[in-house]
């Protein structure tokens, strides 16, 4: 994860362009992001043409895997940079589009400095002017990575996304998680757990891949708008079809639960025996934990709880909102095992 | 001004048997108590105030009526409680089961494969006992544990209430107190899913495509919310919310949200004050009391989850003697003196100029019914002011596209001493 020549180098401008003070003994976290194609199976055996994350070892290695939701990004305590280096790979042949598609990235809790694109006149000169991405945009197929920066990594939990077309690009899947301890075992300034798990929630409209894969979503086309999205597979950490799921603790002790949701409705993860204290939400920790056995996750929410036991215990949870994918027979999914 | 001139004989006496519904025996929340208890879970029917009557589950008392939702369990804290859970629902419904969220629950007997949250009763007539002790008092729920996107739109929902030691409290707190309280049981149906379920259909209902257009407070849908409890016209929905209360009282609001969609409940007439979530004062570590409570108009509550709260109502801040005083007049029990005497701020239209709401006492004065034109109002024959409190989801104020109706009902506050004594 950490290149410290290129980082120094890149950190000796960025900090004289910007915020030198800070930059002076920071460290930086370095993560070579590639957005690409991918077919994912679900539970029910249907094919999902997604487009997701793969973490390379470099710009242009492709050696990592796209997965659904995105490669976690831990950012390690004392790194206050995070730098993503990224490499667009939804060119027009690899999606199977006429165009391929430009790709930013945002965080939504760490400040970056967004510059904003708007649509030109072509193809759709009636958009012109319109803004299609939140941020500078890696075109489809850069020869030479582009790296989007963060200077302000507080310890808490995020979630990365595609800010091109999110209407789009996150139904398709373009999202992860961005964490960071404030120290080991202890994930905020004086909240302290032994262990801790992801649970990463999103979702799927199948139809809206299918239209999207075979280039009938846009301005002027079979599917022309995002309005009647209607999810039929609910994933928690890329797993469709889950009726409820466990994280093992392992051991006595506390365990952080990260709870993040990428879907568009809202979750409301409930515990089944367990209480929860809630000890933080957007990366910021509350000055006063509540215990809670459900509460709401709004969609791009983050909410970080703590679940405390005696010895060694499966803490179920599920989501109250009674959505399960479609045809989904009881099922526990992959047990998470806390760590 | 005490307008004294009591219009609307006819109503009058409706509304007297409504106000029936407090009774002298005012167990202004109904439920159960006990320590052991035999359950069934079954098939029913529920009906609502479009005239549809709704394929329904729910859990009832073995060898009782059928009712939506399952009984409100009153407990005290400190109790070992055993349910006895019987599987009477269609081949349908498959196996059916109970989860009791913040209490560690021992299952025994009935079925539990991998992958399942609890073990179940399996379906013809298969049963399943839980135990578990209640430490601690709060507002706590119970539902279907088992396929929970079909089950508990069906109705396989209750409220389950732990009391403390102390009397007039929710919590060991006297930030708790309070002198009546409610019930606000939330849920709402999607017909698709009941319809196909009553014809055998399960394995056809998307249930991804929830789709409510009926919503409730304690199993009921306005108007029928202000109905008595027990009403023989609603047999399967035995449980009211209507709360009503005096000025100067506390209210304690138990919250319940048992749907899959959450609702803004919203309280006209004043804030509360939420004291507690998912049966757990708001406190502070160290601290005394809800210390941590907050004020609010507008209750949403997340789904699963409770809340209380502590409503009051003095009148306070209208900046008119509510009461119609002159200054010369004695006062009200708890009246906000303040304002005492202060006339009312409006020149109130002729007669002829109004439309009469079932509600209007005939004056804007509490406990001062006025002039009514004969088969207006006649639903406060006390003179009490009706605040209505409603999902402000608006659209859920409807019964199946039909206003009003839906998650709606109306606090009374009803003048000194005409209510049953708390
Ligand atoms: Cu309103």
């Amino acid at each position: 994860m950490f290149t410290a020549k290129k980082t120094v180098s890149r950190l000796v401008v960025a900090c004289l362009a910007l915020m030198p003070i800070v930059c002076a003994d920071a460290a930086a976290a370095d993560v070579y992001l590639r957005a690409d194609v991918t077919t994912m199976t679900m539970h029910d055996g249907t094919q999902v043409t997604m487009w997701g994350f793969a973490k390379d070892s470099s710009f242009g290695a492709m050696d990592g895997t796209v997965t659904i939701p995105g490669p976690r990004i831990v950012v390690p305590p004392g790194d206050t940079v995070l730098n993503i280096h990224l490499d667009n790979n939804l060119t027009a042949a690899a999606t199977g589009l006429s165009m391929g598609h430009p790709v930013s990235l945002v965080i939504n809790g760490l400040t970056q400095k967004l510059t904003p694109v708007r649509h030109g006149a072509a193809p759709y000169p009636q958009y012109e002017g319109r803004i299609r991405s939140f941020n500078k945009e890696a075109a489809p197929g850069n020869a030479s990575p582009v790296t989007f920066s963060w200077y302000d990594v507080e310890p808490g939990t995020y979630l990365y996304f595609s800010g091109t077309h999110p209407q789009f690009h996150v139904q398709m899947g373009l999202y992860g998680a961005v964490t960071k301890n404030f120290a080991a075992g202890q994930p905020y300034e004086g909240v302290f757990a032994d262990r801790e798990a992801l649970v990463f929630y999103s979702e799927i409209d199948p139809l809206f891949h299918s239209m999207a894969a075979s280039d009938n979503y846009g301005p002027g086309k079979a599917m022309s708008s995002t309005i009647d999205y209607a999810p039929k597979y609910f994933l928690v950490n890329g797993e469709s079809g889950t009726t409820m799921n466990r994280v093992w603790t392992g051991a006595a002790g506390s365990v952080l639960i990260r709870f993040v949701n990428a879907g568009l409705m809202p979750k409301c993860p409930a515990m089944q025996e367990h209480y929860m204290e809630v000890v933080a939400e957007d990366g910021f920790a509350k000055n006063y934990p509540e215990a809670r056995f459900s509460m709401v996750l709004e969609p791009l929410k983050t909410k970080d709880v703590i679940v405390t036991t005696a010895a060694p215990t499966e803490i179920d949870f599920y989501d109250r909102r009674g959505y399960v994918s479609i045809q989904a027979t009881p099922s526990m999914g992959t047990v998470m095992l806390a760590q | 001004m005490q307008p004294t001139r009591t219009g609307a004989i006819l109503g009058f006496a409706l509304a007297l048997a409504f106000l029936l519904a407090v009774g002298p025996a005012h167990a202004i929340i109904e439920g159960i108590s006990g320590t052991n208890f035999a359950f069934s879970a079954r098939a029913g029917t529920t009906s609502f105030p479009d005239g549809s009557t709704m394929p329904t589950w729910s859990f009832c008392q073995t060898g009782g009526d059928f009712q939506y939702p399952g009984p409100t369990l009153k407990l005290t804290a400190g109790q070992t409680v055993t349910i006895t859970l019987k599987n009477e629902l269609p081949p349908q419904a498959g196996n059916v089961s109970m989860v009791f969220p913040g209490h560690k629950v021992t299952a025994t007997g009935g079925v539990g494969p991998p992958g399942h949250l609890v073990r179940e009763a399996a379906n013809g007539g298969g049963t399943v006992t839980y135990t578990f002790t209640v430490p601690h008092p709060g507002t706590y729920c119970y539902y279907s544990g088992t396929n929970m996107d079909v089950q508990i739109d069906m109705g396989l929902v209750g409220a389950m209430i732990v009391y403390p030691s102390t009397p007039g409290q929710a919590y060991d707190s006297a930030d708790s107190a309070y002198d009546r309280e409610y019930l606000f049981l939330e849920t709402e149906m999607d017909p698709v899913i009941h319809q196909a379920m009553a014809c055998a259909q399960a394995v056809t209902v998307d249930t991804t495509a929830f789709f409510p257009v009926y919503w409730h407070l304690n199993g009921r849908s306005a108007p029928d919310t202000m109905a008595m409890a027990n009403a023989d016209w609603l047999p399967a929905q035995p449980y009211n919310c209507w709360p009503q209360m005096e000025p100067g009282e506390r209210m304690l609001m138990r919250i319940i949200n048992m749907g899959r969609d959450t609702h803004p409940f919203h309280h006209h007439g004043n804030n509360a004050t939420i004291i507690a979530r998912d049966g757990r004062l708001l406190q502070s570590p160290g601290g005394t009391g809800a210390d941590l409570a907050e004020s609010d108009f507008t209750q949403t509550v997340a789904c699963g989850s409770t809340q209380d709260a502590i409503f009051t109502w003095t009148g306070e801040g209208l900046g008119w003697d509510i009461y119609g005083h002159a200054p010369t007049d004695p006062t009200e029990p708890n009246e906000y003196t303040p304002d005492h005497g202060k006339p009312f701020p409006v020149t109130l239209p002729q007669e002829q100029e109004l439309v009469f709401g079932g509600l209007y006492s005939g004056s804007p004065f509490l406990g001062a019914p006025g002039y009514l034109p004969p088969g207006e109002g006649g639903m406060n024959p006390y003179g009490g002011f009706a605040y209505m409190w409603h999902s402000h989801n608006e659209k859920e104020m409807t019964t199946n596209d039909i206003f009003p109706g839906g998650m709606m009902t109306n606090c009374i506050i009803q003048p000194p001493g005409t209510l049953p004594a708390p």
